[in-house]
């Protein structure tokens, strides 16, 4: 019961990576768009932490130890959720 | 020894070295790059265990998951199930995994171990892992792969290689227990990496993290970016001028040297006022500025801030249809085209790359600050450095403007890409300038620059004595000379061509001479012209600007008007005055007709721009 609860919080805390607020962590949960293959290849995969540095029309964000500047578009294709 | 081979599998995700691995086992040189993707195709070879047993080894094109719907991925796929014709199943599978990115690496791993097949995990690009600070255990990694033999190995040095074999003799690793099921595959990894491979804290803020709060601020980046470009241009400007002046006095003591040496005659004259004036006033008193600013933009490459100011001009560039990785291009280009016209190599969008390369000869290069240090001053006279100074920053802002302005109807006309590229660029850590690389850098630079002044414009110079010289006429006068002479010659059929902008035949030739480089212009007008030379520099620039504004046309009226000068200058900031530039477009375009292209529209700009400019502010002024 506890953990269905706490599996509908977390479906329900989803937001894109473009949303998400600077200076957290967050843990990726799925990518969705037309970009994912091109992420996946930059490090943006399942499961991974991801820390958002800076917001605007180009976000900044570190994945695995790397900082990577790149698009709203592409951030909004990348679906995080809490660390 | 059964007579068919067993056959090993190279797995593993795009460029994580299975090639180069595949190389170091057989010896063989296929192509290898430091991008996804290079390998699409499977390819086989032999080799030998240490135990002299022989195996087929096949090397697969690099997929992220065994899921993928790409053709090289699903090869991958499908050769590892046994599911292509005419191939067996792999006896084993050696899955390379790059040591720096096992949250990545790792899925495909698993995914292969899941197959049921022997596995054995070749921890590729260990010396990548280790200089991140990354805490790698083998070990570790093994056991929590359910006793998955794991050999970590630098296969570009070839270490490790003779362990991993090793690692493949018989009998064959059993294949591996799976304590993980498909759904939780994820979760595992990140468990084994928790144990395995520490990062180190990332947690906590770097130097380069405090950095970039303030580079990066969309305030205070933008006051640190304007700073620093002031800084570096400024720096140009006024440090050069010490070196530049040491130069001038060694070409006036070469030049009194020859005078003094030698007897009157042709030659004398074709050394002293030919080469020797030429090369040290038009070329070499420039260097000190080339030098600076290639310093200067391998400093920003190398400390890592360039990969910033890509960032913060990317909004800036979006507006002529660019995006922020144009930026470096065309910095470069205001030192000189052909650098700015290579490194448009980082751009992704093959579209965007062949426009930067086409507006990049509109930021003023330092070839053309000679034609503006001699006619600048002439617009106004008496004019203040302040002045001055304003009339050099319209200009490099005119040239800047337009080309953005051509770069968005360009960009709108090619259209969009194949496949769309979205901006995405890795932001590198700060690090303390590599001087041996820059060092190598500017050098390379300065050759390149000397060898030109050495080549071309010694030869156009040598030209230009000849035939401003040639065929002598009677008359002692040097202007009769002059007009007698093959240039005086040439400036009459040139004439009419320049004469809508304001200007004489004489003119025309010295603007023909600068097609071939455009330093050759103060050089050319100081010949034709006929100023004679003093042993100071400045002296001869300052006769030079006199006796410009002397020149009259032949019914007496003024030449250089302020209207024929402000042409002039239009004129030389949208001319593509630069063979070596157009050669180098031609092979960075991929295509002869966008440098011919590109060559005759900024001509006619620039002769179109001219005459406007000419007979609008004839108008008003």
């Amino acid at each position: 019961m506890a953990l269905a609860t706490a599996n509908d919080l977390e479906a329900d805390s989803l937001l894109s990576l473009s949303q998400a607020k600077v200076g957290c962590d967050f843990r990726i949960r799925f990518l969705n768009g037309p970009a994912c293959e091109q992420l996946r290849q930059l490090g943006f995969c399942e499961s991974l932490q991801v820390r958002k540095l800076a917001d605007g029309r180009n976000l900044i964000c570190t994945v695995c130890g790397t900082r990577l500047a790149l698009s709203r578009e592409l951030a909004s294709q990348v679906m995080v959720g809490a660390a | 020894m059964s007579d068919v081979l067993e056959t090993v599998a190279l797995a593993g995700n795009p460029n994580a070295g299975k090639t180069t691995l595949f190389n170091a086992l057989t010896g063989s040189s296929q192509r290898t790059g430091n991008y996804a993707g290079v390998t699409v195709e499977r390819k086989s070879g032999e080799f030998f265990t240490p135990h002299g047993r022989k195996l087929r080894v096949v090397d697969l094109p690099g997929c992220y998951s065994l899921d993928g719907g790409s053709p090289d991925q699903q090869i991958a796929r499908q050769a590892l199930h046994g599911e292509i014709d005419g191939e067996a199943r792999p006896d084993l599978v050696i899955c390379v995994l790059d040591a720096s990115n096992l949250e990545r690496h790792l899925v495909l791993a698993l995914q292969v171990i899941e197959l049921g097949l022997p596995v054995v995990i070749a921890l590729n690009m260990i010396d990548v892992a280790e200089s991140a600070g990354l805490r790698l255990d083998p070990q570790k990694l093994s056991e929590e792969l359910g006793g998955v033999p794991v050999v970590p190995i630098q296969a570009n040095a070839n270490k490790g290689i003779v362990e991993l074999k090793q690692a493949i003799r018989h009998p064959f690793p059993h294949p591996a227990a799976t304590t993980w099921t498909p759904e939780n595959r994820q979760g595992r990894v990140l468990q084994i990496c928790e144990v395995a491979a520490r990062r180190p804290d990332t947690h906590s803020s770097t130097l380069s993290d405090k950095l970039d709060a303030w580079l990066l601020h969309p305030f205070w980046g933008w006051v640190a970016f304007a700073a620093i470009m002031i800084g570096i241009f400024w720096t140009i400007f006024s440090v050069a001028g010490i070196p530049m002046g040491w130069i001038e006095d060694g070409t006036g003591a070469v030049r009194d040297w020859v005078n003094a040496s030698m007897s009157e005659g042709d030659f004398r004259s074709l050394l002293a006022d030919g080469i020797v004036t030429g090369i040290g006033e038009g070329v070499l008193v420039f260097l000190p500025q080339i030098v600076l600013l290639f310093f200067f933009i391998g400093l920003l490459e190398s400390s890592g801030y360039l990969a910033r100011a890509a960032f913060l001009m990317d909004g800036v560039m979006a507006k002529a249809g660019l995006s922020g990785k144009a930026f470096l291009p065309l910095l470069s280009s205001y030192a000189c085209a052909i650098p700015g016209v290579m490194a448009t190599r980082t751009i992704d969008s093959a579209k965007e790359r062949l426009v930067t390369i086409f507006v990049a000869p509109w930021m003023s290069c330092s070839a053309r600050l000679p034609v503006y240090l001699t006619l600048v001053p002439l617009l106004l006279v008496g004019m203040s450095g302040l002045q001055q100074a304003l009339i050099f920053s319209v200009i490099y802002l005119t040239g800047t403007v337009t080309a953005l302005i051509v770069a968005r109807i360009l960009r709108g006309r090619l259209g969009e890409d194949a496949t769309p590229s979205h901006f995405l660029l890795e932001l590198p850590p700060y690090r303390a300038p590599q001087w041996s690389y820059i060092l190598r850098h500017v050098i390379g630079r300065a050759g390149a620059f000397l060898k030109n002044a050495g080549t071309i414009l010694l030869a156009i110079f040598i030209l230009l004595w000849a035939l401003s010289t040639y065929p002598k006429s009677k008359s002692e006068d040097p202007g009769e000379q002059l007009a007698h002479s093959a240039m005086g010659r040439i400036g009459d059929v040139v004439e009419p061509l320049v004469k809508p902008l304001g200007v004489d035949g004489r003119t025309g030739t010295a603007i023909l001479t600068s097609f071939a480089a455009r330093e050759a212009f103060v050089g050319s007008m100081t010949q034709l012209f006929h100023v004679e030379e003093s042993d100071d520099d400045e002296e001869t620039l300052n006769r030079l600007q006199s006796a410009l504004s002397a020149a009259t046309w032949p019914d007496g009226r003024k030449m250089f008007t302020l209207p024929a000068l402000l042409g002039l200058i239009v004129f030389y900031i949208y001319a593509l005055q630069c063979l070596p530039t157009s050669a180098v477009v031609a092979r960075e375009a991929g295509s002869f007709k966008w440098a011919a292209g590109q060559f005759v529209f900024m001509s006619v700009f620039a002769w179109l721009a001219a005459f406007a400019v000419f007979h609008i502010s004839s108008m008003f002024l």
